[in-house]
């Protein structure tokens, strides 16, 4: 009995933990602190990246904020290897993902 | 005589480096409402999240975009599908035609 309830309350820990990770939503306020990293480029109207090819960095305010988390992701990965954005999104952690991308899909303030 | 050469020549010139290098707007809204627009949306305003916005985008990295897709720098089973059989006019027209519809910005 003490066993079995036990058990219960380890697993309901469990799912509530998993389940609040799961549906943790970005928070732009707190991404807003976190672009110290973006804005050198990003931020930066008409910047061009220098290496390996020579393109403007995207645009991403405005930008759907499920996109701008796959984005990320896959550069953490690696499933996109761009080698700066690779760099920096491996020190991201999945909160600051959610958090920047939360951010910049807010519509822009210009 | 000599004038007629320079002229003609001249010419030639102005005909060949115009089509290097001007994107054709029309051509590329054509492009996009055939091919791009069922995601991405008439004027590259997607409406399903997972698609990426594209209107008001850097033309250039539109292009680096596609011929990443094209070659297969980039992997995503749609868009490889798409680009392959895009030319490098139909990137530099798509790629224009989305950067001067109104969208995305930069944030400061």
């Amino acid at each position: 009995m003490r066993k079995s309830a036990i058990v219960k309350i380890f697993a309901w820990s469990a799912f509530l933990i998993i389940s609040s990770a799961a549906w943790a939503a970005g928070d732009p306020v707190a991404g807003e602190k976190k672009t110290t990293m973006c804005i050198g480029c990003h931020g930066i109207d008409g910047y061009r990246t220098a290496y390996p090819k020579v393109y403007n960095v995207p645009k991403l305010g405005g930008q759907h904020n499920e996109y701008l988390i796959n984005a990320l992701q896959a550069y953490k990965t690696g499933a996109r290897n761009h080698p700066s954005m690779k760099a920096i999104a491996a020190t991201l952690s999945v909160q600051d993902i959610e958090d920047l991308s939360a951010y910049y899909a807010t519509s822009s303030s210009k | 005589m000599k004038k007629f050469i320079i002229s003609v020549v001249t010419s030639a010139l102005i005909l060949i480096s115009g089509q290097g290098i001007a994107a054709d707007i029309e051509a590329g809204k054509k492009k996009a409402i055939e091919v791009c627009a069922a995601c991405h949306g008439p004027d590259g305003n997607s409406l399903a999240p997972a698609f990426p916005k594209l209107a008001g985008q850097h033309a250039t990295y539109i292009e680096n975009t596609l011929n990443g897709y094209k070659s297969g720098d980039r992997k995503n089973l749609i868009m490889n599908g798409l680009a392959a059989n895009l030319s490098k006019e139909d990137i530099q027209n798509l790629a224009l035609y989305f950067s001067r519809q109104s969208g995305l910005s930069t944030k400061k």
